[in-house]
C-alpha cells in the first residue's frame, strides 16, 4: 500500500475510534480529536521511515520506536503527546480491529472450525508454559538475589 | 496484498465503503453493549466490546448471513492491519511514559520476561504434533495479546496461516484467559514451591485482565503480602508492554519460526493430518462457492 492508501484509511479508522471513544468511554469526540491526530501521523511517520531507512525491518518497528521516542522523558513534547493520546482509551481502538478481523475471518471460516478444538488445547499450554516459565526465571533470580 | 490494486482512492472508497460503514455501526453497538463480567466460581469471565465486534464482524460474512461477498472479505485483511497501527503507536507511547520506571525495577523483573519464551519450546511440538502448519508459529510464540496480534500481522501480513494462529490463541485468551490465569495462580500457589513474589511476576504476560485475575487469587491467598503483589504485577504486565514487541521481534518469532522449521519436517509422520493443510486449494475452492 502506499502512502496516499494509509493516509485515507488512518483518516476512516481514526473516525471510527473518536466514535468507539465516544460511546465506549464517554469522552466527547472533540477531546479526542488531537490524540487520534497523534497516533496517526506516529504511524504514517512509521511507514515512511519503514520506506527511507534501508533495513529489512516492519514498519510496525518504527511506529512503536517513535512512539516511544516521542513520549520519553527527554522528548519536549512528551507531557503533550502523553496527555492527549491518553485520552484515547487502551481498548477503544481494539474494536475496529475485532469487527475488521471478524470479517476478514469469513475467508478461513473453515480453517478456524477445524482447528478450535487444537487451538483450545494450545492456547492452554501457552498460557501455563508462559506463567511457569516466568515464575520459574523469577524464582530463581529472586534466589541468587538474595531478594526472598 | 493478494487483492486487485485500486486505480486510486476513489475506487478504494467505491469498493469499500460498505465495510467501513458497517464497522461504524459494529463498532457503536459493541461500545453499547460494553464489557460484562460475569463470576464463575472464583473466577471470572470477561467479555469486551473487540470480542462482540469479532462476533459480529463474523455474522458478515458470506459463509454465515453473505452481507459481504469475498471480495469485501479479502479487503478487510488490508483493513485489520491498518485499524491496529494506531493501537500499536499508542503502545509506544505508552512505553515511552513508563521508560523512567524500567530503571527503578529490578533483574528478576526483567530476567522473568525472557520465562516468556518457555512456553514456545513446550507448545509449538505440540501444535505441530496435532498437525498445524505455520499457524502454530503465530499460536505459540507468546501468549498472543493485542500487541503480539499487531506484529505477528505486520510481519507475517494479514492473510498469513501465522496471524490466523495469533488470532486464534488471542480469542481463545478472551474466553478463557481471565479465569485460567486465575486458577494457574491458585494451583502454583498449592504447590508451595514459589515464592509469592515470582508468582506476581509471572501474572504480568501482557494481559492486564489475565494479570488483574492472577494478582488478585494471589492477594487473597497471601493478604499479608497482597500490595507487593498488586504492585510487581503491574510492573511486570506494564514491562511486558515496553518489551514485549521487542522480544517478539527479535527473540520469541525467529526462535518459534527456526524451531518449526527444524520440527515440521521431521514430526509429519507422526502428526495429526489437517485438512487445511493447503490453504492455497481451499481458497481457490471457497471462492467458487461464494
Amino acid at each position: 500500500m502506499k502512502m496516499r492508501d494509509w493516509t485515507f484509511l488512518l483518516i476512516i479508522v481514526s473516525i471510527i475510534i473518536i466514535v468507539s471513544n465516544f460511546v465506549g468511554y464517554d469522552v466527547a469526540m472533540m477531546e479526542s480529536i488531537p490524540g487520534v491526530l497523534i497516533l496517526a501521523a506516529i504511524t504514517l511517520i512509521g511507514y515512511g521511515a519503514s520506506k527511507v531507512i534501508p533495513l529489512k525491518m516492519p514498519m510496525i518497528l518504527y511506529v512503536s520506536l517513535i512512539g516511544l521516542i516521542v513520549a520519553c522523558p527527554i522528548s519536549p513534547v512528551s507531557d503533550f503527546v502523553i496527555e492527549q493520546t491518553g485520552k484515547i482509551s487502551f481498548m477503544a481502538p481494539v474494536t475496529a480491529v475485532g469487527a475488521f478481523a471478524g470479517i476478514a475471518m469469513g475467508k478461513d471460516l473453515k480453517a478456524f472450525k477445524e482447528q478450535s478444538w487444537k487451538m483450545v488445547l494450545i492456547g492452554i499450554v501457552v498460557f501455563t508454559g508462559t506463567f511457569f516459565g516466568s515464575a520459574i526465571v523469577a524464582q530463581i533470580v529472586l534466589k541468587l538475589t538474595n531478594a526472598i | 496484498m493478494p487483492i486487485k490494486s485500486y486505480r486510486g482512492i476513489g475506487d478504494r472508497f467505491q469498493s469499500e465503503y460498505k465495510i467501513y460503514l458497517a464497522v461504524l455501526v459494529i463498532v457503536i453497538i459493541a461500545e453499547l453493549i460494553g464489557t460484562k463480567e460475569f463470576s464463575i466460581g472464583p473466577g471470572a469471565m470477561i467479555f469486551f466490546p473487540m470480542f462482540y465486534g469479532l462476533i459480529l464482524g463474523v455474522l458478515l460474512v458470506p459463509q454465515i448471513t453473505g452481507f459481504f461477498k469475498i471480495k469485501e472479505v479479502k479487503a478487510a485483511s488490508t483493513l485489520v492491519l491498518v485499524a491496529i497501527t494506531p493501537f500499536m503507536a499508542k503502545l509506544g507511547v505508552m512505553a515511552g511514559g513508563n521508560l523512567p520506571k524500567l530503571v527503578e525495577v529490578g533483574p528478576a523483573l526483567v530476567l522473568q520476561e525472557f520465562g516468556n519464551l518457555g512456553t514456545i519450546l513446550i507448545a509449538l511440538p505440540l501444535a505441530i504434533l496435532l498437525g498445524l502448519k505455520r499457524e502454530a508459529i503465530g499460536a505459540t510464540h507468546s501468549i498472543c495479546r493485542e500487541s503480539n496480534l499487531g506484529l505477528v500481522t505486520h510481519v507475517y501480513g494479514p492473510d498469513s496461516p501465522e496471524t490466523r494462529g495469533t488470532l486464534s490463541i488471542y480469542v481463545i485468551g478472551y474466553i478463557i484467559g481471565v479465569i485460567y490465569f486465575g486458577f494457574l495462580a491458585s494451583a502454583a500457589a498449592s504447590m508451595k514451591i514459589f515464592h509469592p513474589l515470582a508468582l506476581a511476576m509471572a501474572s504480568g504476560a501482557g494481559s492486564g485482565s489475565m494479570m488483574a485475575a492472577s494478582t488478585g487469587v494471589l492477594a487473597n491467598i497471601y493478604p499479608d503480602m497482597a500490595e507487593d503483589i498488586l504492585v510487581l504485577g503491574a510492573a511486570s504486565d506494564m514491562l511486558t508492554g515496553v518489551t514485549g514487541l521487542y522480544v517478539g521481534l527479535f527473540i520469541a518469532l525467529p526462535l518459534a519460526t527456526k524451531l518449526y522449521e527444524f520440527l515440521e519436517p521431521r514430526m509429519r509422520k507422526i502428526s495429526l493430518k489437517s485438512a487445511s493443510t493447503v490453504p492455497n486449494a481451499e481458497e481457490e475452492s471457497k471462492h467458487e462457492n461464494a
